[in-house]
């Protein structure tokens, strides 16, 4: 730009054009492109955020895959970490030792390393002074290089399932393609967007410029599938390198996918695990293995989340649209994919609860320009409008829950006590409710106690069974529980006691709030409502639970608690006594008293009553009283209350040698 | 007309709102003459009604005034009666009257709150009134010595005697009203009193433990009202009027301003909620002075709340209320009304909060304020706009505008209800 420009000028250009002499380009955008440019709306803000999105997408794919075939899924996940000279040698690049060293952003300038010393040999110096003092010297950490921003570090992610697999022909479009999917219907599904593992595969371009590698066999299948590819990021199609078929010996089913990316596994260290834990919680029926290597040995992790149950919520069934939910758009698509003729068909099969009769009287209602038989594709833009109006307006059943695959209270709530260990778990299971024609169902769980659980609030949100870890502030579930649960009322303390709130809300429709779809809005009171009941549902639960633990515990305490008291007591009453006593013998002459009275004072006077003489009466009473209400309490409530605990018997390895007591009614078997 | 107040007054506060509707002070003097006469004249007519000349469909509790000694006495036939108890091995209880909400009625012929007589009993035995009953019975110990040794403590002192049992004063002061409800004394029976909270000024001569004190000659302060009101007597007063003030800002402002002396009157707060000195002391006054009260508080719910407390009796002491209530106060200020009669500003008014709405509806529920036609309306006014005001407010126009047009034009328009 001409540096002579007067300054006004200059602001005016630089808000229209900053290139004024390059004419403006229409420019088209594939769909891949837009999520490069915007892919923190997927979830990949940073490198950190990319590593934990890489990991859900690829798990959440690979829970689906081994449902959809009604399969136990068994997952692995394994997080490589790679030096960067080792992927310097993976994209063939040799190392390059620095020449220029002031080009680079962590150079240190004579100044700067002058202060360092001088600050080092300080420190130095108060450190042998301490040590001098005896005092115990604190380690001083090794002084770090300045990380400079070139300093990235990479991990190759691998996950294996026991899935589906994939069409040997599909693999292609299904991770070189974005928005092409198989999720797109109407139906409740663990993904957000439809993207997945097309995400991370754009990651990876963008950051490490590897491709993705697939193994996969389907069932019945005698080969194996491998390829290499990855994305054409402009045209939005995908960039082969390797499309084979190999050989498939074990006759092993399932997918393996390795993708090689930028992360950040120091930050997402806890977010990962917290995700590979809750997502344990709400799958109990899945084993996860999850690992992670790295060249030192005490940073690796390995965690297992063995499976607990077999049984598996069946598969979400997709399901037509319901007429108050659908737009002018969703009509407009739906008439041209149909393949009804007339209208009264249309309406009758292609939404849910609409029968035929019902739908005549929608047409009769649409006005005298609507007949049950006229064809669909004579319908004027007007009359989709109308047709849009009268399903916003009329009143149609609620669309019933069949369709929703919630995760189960028995999952739930062995998910908790196999993950927390809890004291004390309740869960509540609601009934499908509805809001703008989706129906959705919600579940909770509250625990309390439990290993690895903090003092008060911990809160754990599933939306159609995937945790939700961000943004916990504004989510509808996290105010539920802290605003409108009075929890004294359920005998729980908020602050003091290890509580864990686990709330799953599986929908058609997860009205999902923010660019990253991490929380449910607080602003839709038919959830909202549904949360507060089914929390509060498993607090009443609890809380008959927690009144008996109390009554229990009053009862072994009642005697100390009463006990503790008789001295305040028998000192109050013996000192008004004496008072008495003596001012009575100072007035001998008036007697105020009657003969009971009087022998009284006289005896408290010669002491023969004493302070211990009213205690000893008072806490024989106490004793009598405790003992008859533990016999009343023993007869109401039986002799054990507590829960007997599980006692499992292995059996024993050696060989059993056995004498069987016979009787008419029992056989007595004894071990040697 | 107005001439002679502007002779009077500093030229500077002229240009305050209304002040040209101000008649001169001779004239006010007036008409706050006929009012003073006219109430004493017809609260003198009128014998006060008791408990007894009413047949109520249930009994009440009512406490009374006792000598030191019938308590002592009571307290040791108690303390006999539970000694006599233990010693037979059947531990002991108390018999303790229930201070409950569902145990209060408001009696409209009285205009006050009364005591219901249901009670409940306080077995040692027991584990949810085993702390009760055993502070129950130190209380009485202590309050059994204070009776012999005939001195007086204030109910802090009560606490530190044994703050390992009673944990805090609260507690104590809980136990201390049952224990006087349970004997049928009030609590200054007891000899236990709270320390001095509030403040009286003006035209008042009485003799506090025999020392004659002029209230007109107190400094700015007051004189601070004693706890036992039996140590008062000989009121002696000219004033037209009891001017009561919730705030301690507002009485420090007519305090200064002399306000007493432009006008004959007794101004008394208590800051706040009033404690039990400040309530008989009032009583006291009304009853010998014979002289209308009028109150000047906050147009917030709490601002009534208190007005009722002096006048039917809080919740928490209404086994004693015929002591401790004052009939007959009428509401000078701040109401709802005047925020838009004296045209206060936007900015000066105060957005009620859910809880303040809360607090004004169930108001509108209460017995109390129902029988006052008049207090329903600006309540009503209240809770529809939304809107409270502090005293304060009003000095948007001049910190002197209280006292130098606001009440003077209050009392000229005999705006009170």
């Amino acid at each position: 730009m001409d540096s002579s420009e007067s300054p006004t000028e200059t602001k005016k250009t630089k808000s229209k054009t900053p290139r004024k002499n390059k004419e403006t380009v229409l420019k088209q955008k594939s769909p891949a492109e837009f999520f490069a440019e915007n892919k923190n709306i997927a979830g990949f803000d940073n490198p950190g955020k990319s590593l934990y999105t890489t990991v859900r997408e690829l798990v959440e794919n690979s829970l689906d895959s081994a449902e959809s075939i009604s399969e136990l899924p068994v997952v692995e996940i394994t997080i490589e970490e790679i030096k960067k000279s080792k992927f310097n040698s993976m994209i063939g690049l040799i190392d390059c030792e620095r020449v220029d060293a002031e080009l680079y952003d962590d150079y240190e300038t004579e100044k700067a390393r002058e202060k360092r010393l001088a600050k080092e040999a300080r420190a130095q110096e108060i450190q042998a002074k301490n040590a001098a003092l005896g005092k115990k010297v604190k380690e001083t950490p090794a002084s770090k290089g300045i990380r400079g921003r070139g300093e990235a570090s990479f991990y190759r992610v691998i996950c294996k399932d026991n899935g589906k697999g994939m069409p040997h022909d599909d693999i292609l479009n299904m991770f070189g393609r974005v928005l092409s999917g198989t999720k797109y219907g109407l139906k409740q599904t663990r993904g957000k967007f439809g993207l997945g593992a097309k995400m991370a595969l754009i990651w990876s371009k963008m950051s490490t410029g590897l491709p993705i590698e697939i193994s996969s066999s389907m069932r019945n299948q005698s080969y194996m599938s491998f390829c290499r590819l990855d994305i054409d990021i402009h045209k939005n199609i995908p960039h082969v390198h390797v499309h084979e078929k190999r050989e498939n010996k074990e006759r092993w089913r399932g997918a393996e996918i390795q993708v090689v990316i930028e992360g950040n596994w120091t930050t997402y260290r806890s977010k990962i695990l917290h995700y590979m834990r809750q997502m344990a919680v709400i799958t109990p029926y899945a084993q996860f293995l999850f690992k992670f290597v790295s060249d030192a040995p005490e940073k690796n992790v390995t965690i297992r989340f063995s499976r607990r149950t077999d049984v598996m919520p069946p598969v979400p069934l997709e399901t037509k649209h319901h007429p108050s939910s659908v737009d002018l758009l969703l009509i407009k698509r739906l008439i041209a994919e149909t393949s009804k003729q007339n209208l009264l068909q249309f309406l009758q099969h292609e939404f849910v609860n609409i029968s035929k009769s019902h739908a005549e009287r929608l047409i009769g209602e649409m006005g005298p320009d609507f007949s049950p038989k006229m064809a669909l594709k004579s319908l004027t833009p007007q009359q989709l409008v109308r047709i849009h109006q009268l399903f916003r307006q009329a009143k149609f059943d609620d669309p019933n829950g069949h369709c929703l695959s919630p995760a189960g209270e028995y999952n739930l709530r062995l998910g908790i006590i196999k993950e927390l260990h809890p004291d004390m778990v309740a869960t509540y299971s609601g009934s499908a409710q509805v809001f703008e024609g989706h129906p959705f169902i919600v579940e909770a769980g509250v625990s309390i106690g439990g290993k690895n659980v903090k003092q008060g609030l911990n809160i754990f949100r599933f939306a159609n069974r995937i945790p939700l870890l961000f943004e916990q502030g504004a989510d509808v579930v996290t105010r539920t529980a802290l605003k409108r649960i009075n929890w004294s009322s359920y005998k729980i303390n908020q602050l003091q006691d290890k509580i864990g709130i686990f709330v799953s809300i599986v929908s058609t429709k997860i009205p999902f709030k923010g660019t990253g779809k991490e929380y449910i809005g607080d602003d839709i009171t038919e959830i909202a409502s549904a949360v507060k009941y089914s929390i509060k549902q498993c607090c009443v639960q609890l809380k008959s639970k927690i009144v008996k633990k109390m009554q229990a515990r009053e009862q072994q305490e009642r005697k100390r608690n009463l006990s503790k008291y008789i001295p305040d007591a028998t000192g109050a009453v013996y000192n008004v006594l004496k008072d008495m006593a003596e001012t009575q013998l100072h007035a001998s002459k008036k007697f105020r008293y009657g003969d009971d009275d009087g022998e009284l004072l006289r005896k408290v006077y010669e002491n023969l009553i004493t302070k211990e003489t009213l205690s000893e009466k008072l806490a024989k009473h106490v004793e009598q009283v405790d003992y008859e209400m533990a016999l009343e309490y023993a007869t109401q409530s039986g002799v054990s209350e507590e829960p007997r605990e599980t006692i499992y018997i292995k059996p024993l390895e050696t060989e059993n040698k056995i004498i069987d007591l016979h009787s008419p009614f029992f056989v007595f078997r004894m071990f040697h | 007309m107005a001439e002679s107040s502007k002779k009077r007054r500093r030229t500077n506060t002229d240009d305050l709102p209304f002040k040209n509707k101000l008649k001169p002070d001779s004239t006010i003097l007036q008409i706050l003459k006929d009012f003073s006469t006219s109430s004493s004249s017809s609260s003198s007519s009128s014998k006060a009604l008791t408990l007894q000349d009413l047949s109520l469909p249930f009994s009440c509790r009512e406490v009374s005034d006792l000598s030191l000694s019938s308590v002592q006495s009571i307290i040791e036939s108690l303390v006999l009666r539970i000694a006599h108890s233990i010693l037979s091995g059947n531990g002991f209880a108390f018999d303790v009257p229930s201070r409950s909400a569902t145990n209060q009625f408001y009696v409209p012929e009285l205009d006050r709150i009364v005591l219901k007589d249901k009670s409940s009993l306080r077995p040692f035995a027991n584990i949810s009134t085993v702390r009760k009953s055993a502070i129950t019975a130190r209380i009485l110990q202590l309050v059994h010595q204070l009776c012999i040794k005939g001195i007086h403590v204030t109910k802090r002192d009560l606490f530190y005697t044994d703050v390992k049992l009673f944990q805090d004063q609260i507690q104590s002061d809980t136990v201390l009203d049952d224990v006087s409800c349970m004997l049928g004394c009030t609590r200054s029976s007891l000899n236990v009193v709270a320390a001095e909270k509030g403040v009286v000024v003006g035209r008042l001569i009485f003799s506090d433990n025999g020392d004659m004190i002029d209230c007109t000659k107190m400094g700015m302060g007051g004189k601070a009202i004693p706890p036992n009101i039996d140590r008062v007597g000989d009121m002696q007063s000219d004033a037209l009027f009891i001017l009561l003030v919730e705030k301690d800002a507002a009485y420090m402002r007519l305090a200064e301003d002399r306000f007493y002396n432009r006008f004959p009157c007794i101004i008394v707060t208590a800051k706040g909620q009033p404690d039990v000195a400040t309530r008989l002391f009032l009583k006291k006054m009304k009853m010998e002075l014979k002289l209308p009260v009028l109150a000047l508080v906050d147009s917030d719910p709490y601002g009534l709340k208190i007005l009722s407390v002096y006048g039917c009796g809080s919740k928490n002491m209404s086994y004693d209320s015929a002591n401790l209530t004052t009939p007959d106060i009428k509401w000078l200020g701040v109401r709802p009304s005047d925020l838009d009669k004296y045209k206060i500003p936007e900015q000066c008014r105060l957005p009620m909060t859910e809880q303040d709405i809360k607090t004004g509806k169930d108001l509108l529920e209460e017995d109390f304020v129902k029988k006052n036609p008049g207090w329903v309306e600006e309540l009503t006014l209240m809770v529809k706009t939304k809107q409270k005001a502090e005293i304060q407010a009003l000095s948007t126009f001049g910190f002197q505008y209280l006292s130098e047009v606001y009440l003077p034009l209050k009392l000229q328009q005999k705006d009170w209800l």
